[in-house]
């Protein structure tokens, strides 16, 4: 499952390992790109579909797996709009009518602020170790798709219960623990989106994949980017930054 | 002729019980058709009225790509509402546009339906302007004002004169939002638009999408009925634009409701079709007896030399004046009940008092019968063209009778 949040976030790269990974550090490594126990980033989001193309420039704040605030600084026209996440609950400020929005269960699956992320991206709390049953595709050196893989494949299968809508995952994972691409396939086994991570630089003194991309199957040249501008990790944010009247 | 006219006539008043009888239930069987088709045809105009005229419109006009998908981007420039209300022959004329938005207030929050429309003209092509529950109904200039429906009403918490927040994507990527005025609240019937919909200004919901000067549906209504197709061909051939829009009648567009309101017509047919077979037993009956009885009579006539022709005219004859006894009688009677159904209607409330829902949208629970006079005047057809068929066999009979053996039954 896409998490945007933790992507958002960032990934916390682990360091270049001697020995070979196990299966749950390839895990946690692409649960955890850009997650530290609180942080600050500003990104640019470039959404681009058939009719549009629009980038935004956000600011963003999270603490904890839960707690995160999203505010978009441009383009001017929606500049102001503030997104509220706690837990599994979304709430979407709006400065020009000066009103608090509680995104409705039923809509948590439509996009989120004109992106190909859903609500439902956002909130999303699985963790591939805890939600999913996995098991390693390939490893450096195999054949995975035809070719031979430089990089940690795992396919992760998520377990019945799990808040999860996917079929199952393809994770590729660089030996250096830093994700490459996550492929999504829906229920009737077909790729529904792949998520790729290039650009990896030294950010708050951790090795993070900068720019990420989403791109839905099947819509050719559709998809969103998000780029870190800066990431800082360990910032001191109170609890009460995320609540409704912060919002405002 | 006209002897023989006199002879049928007298004839019919020799049993004048069974003629009578025979008469009085061909008459309420008249009386009871004509009431029942007053009555359909009251309905049919209703439901026709409502579902077509007020929620159709007789002609629609799409993007190509827009009935079934319903992609927001697939709409057309409103300027073709000004070139389709300049053409002959039509009436009224409106566009449409639709949307979807995420609606609240500060406690709670909902997906609604919106339908953008031009307050001055849906007052022409839509019930909702006569059927607001509560509050008033847009006015003329956009104000940001909308109408809500009671599904709404309820999950939200409204009332009328709060303000609610609406939230989407519009069509170019940014998040419309905007705050507008619950003005009125309105109960059409349209269960779909009662549970989550919305009526706004199609300048306001223009705006929140970003979709300046697009609609997504034009609808119009003819000046005559009946020239829908005419309206249409017309259109088709003087619309253009990249891509030309999809024109349809309100039959093509909705071929259910069209199938519907043709099986109305074909109730009556079917109607008329059972009270006249029944109708014809009996007079056959009457006149089959009638000539059993006269056996010996007829061979006394035709021993002096009438014609079996004139045998059968006859018969015919007695047979259409009982026919036309029982239109007279059919006729009052049906006159009587029609001038009851025209004039107080049939109430068909619920306890609620609401009106009728049925396909979609709201009747007045009152129907009230209509006069179709072909439909009068097709029963007097029949009622006549029943009386000479069911005594062809009996007259058959009677000009075929040998004198000689005739006489001699008693």
């Amino acid at each position: 499952m896409t998490r945007l949040m933790p992507l958002i976030l960032l990934l916390v790269g682990g360091p270049a390992l001697a020995s070979e990974p196990t299966l749950e550090q390839l895990l946690d490594a692409t649960d955890d790109v850009a997650r530290g126990e609180s942080s600050e980033v500003v990104i640019e989001m470039q959404v681009k579909t058939k009719r549009y193309e629009r980038t935004m420039r956000m600011h963003a704040w999270s603490r904890g797996e839960d707690h995160s605030l999203i505010k978009i600084e441009a383009p001017a026209k929606d500049a102001g709009i503030t997104t509220l996440r706690v837990e599994d609950n979304i709430w979407n400020y709006l400065p020009k009518v000066d009103r608090v929005v509680k995104v409705p269960a039923g809509m948590m699956s439509g996009s989120w602020m004109g992106s190909h992320f859903s609500n439902d991206d956002l909130v999303n709390g699985s963790r591939y170790n805890e939600d999913y049953t996995s098991k390693m595709l390939a490893k450096p050196g195999e054949s995975y798709g035809g070719a031979t893989t430089e990089n940690y494949v795992v396919e992760s299968i998520p377990k019945p219960d799990a808040p999860v809508v996917w079929g199952k995952v393809h994770i590729e994972v660089r030996p250096d623990l830093i994700p490459v691409r996550v492929a999504y396939y829906d229920e009737g086994g077909d790729l529904a989106r792949t998520m790729t991570f290039t650009d990896i630089k030294e950010m708050d003194g951790v090795m993070t994949p900068a720019v990420m991309t989403l791109t839905p199957s099947g819509d050719d040249g559709e998809f969103t980017r998000i780029t870190y501008v800066s990431l800082d990790y360990d910032v001191d944010i109170d609890d009460s930054f995320f609540t409704l009247q912060a919002l405002k | 002729m006209r002897l023989l006219f006199a002879l049928a006539w007298r004839n019919l008043w020799r049993h004048r019980r069974r003629s009578l009888i025979t008469a009085a239930a061909m008459s309420i069987g008249v009386g009871l058709c004509m009431a029942m088709m007053a009555l359909t045809d009251g309905m049919g105009g209703t439901m026709e009225r409502v579902m077509v005229d007020q929620r159709l419109g007789h002609v629609q006009l799409h993007h190509p790509d827009y009935p079934g998908k319903r992609v927001m981007y697939d709409t057309l420039p409103d300027t073709i509402v000004a070139e389709v209300e300049g053409t002959a022959g039509v009436r009224a004329t409106s566009g449409r546009l639709f949307g979807g938005a995420l609606v609240g207030t500060s406690e709670r929050s909902t997906g609604a339906q919106l339908v953008g429309v031009v307050a001055e003209r849906e007052r022409d092509m839509s019930q909702v302007a006569d059927r607001i529950s509560d509050g008033t109904y847009l006015g003329d200039t956009p104000d940001k004002g909308i109408l809500v429906g009671p599904g709404l009403i309820d999950k939200l918490g409204l009332s009328v004169g709060q303000q609610l927040t609406m939230m989407t994507q519009a069509a170019d990527g940014s998040i419309g939002n905007e705050n507008y005025t619950v003005q009125g609240v309105f109960r059409t019937g349209d269960s779909a638009m009662e549970k989550a919909g919305i009526y706004m200004h199609l300048s306001d919901l223009q705006e929140l999408l970003f979709l300046p000067g697009q609609v997504h549906e034009v609808v119009a209504l003819t000046t005559e009925a009946g020239t829908e197709g005419a309206l249409a061909t017309t259109l088709k051939g003087q619309l253009g634009g990249e891509p030309a829009p999809l024109v349809r009648t309100w039959s093509e567009a909705d071929p259910q409701t069209a199938e519907m309101l043709g099986m109305m017509e074909g109730q009556a047919a079917f109607m008329l079709i059972i009270v006249f077979s029944v109708a014809s037993i009996g007079v056959l009956n009457t006149m089959l007896m009638s000539v059993f009885e006269r056996t010996r009579e007829l061979g006394v006539i035709k021993a002096l030399g009438m014609k079996p022709r004139s045998v059968v005219v006859l018969i015919l004859f007695e047979s259409v004046c009982l026919g036309l006894l029982a239109c007279a009688g059919g006729l009052a009677l049906g006159g009587l009940l029609d001038w009851y159904l025209i004039a107080e209607g049939i109430d068909f409330a619920d306890s609620s008092g609401q009106g009728i829902s049925s396909g979609g949208v709201m009747f007045d629970p009152v129907i009230y019968g209509v006069f179709e006079t072909y439909h009068v005047v097709a029963t007097v057809v029949c009622v006549l063209g029943v009386s000479v068929f069911a005594s062809i066999w009996p007259a058959w009979r009677a000009a075929r009778l040998r004198p000689v053996v005739a006489m001699r039954t008693d």
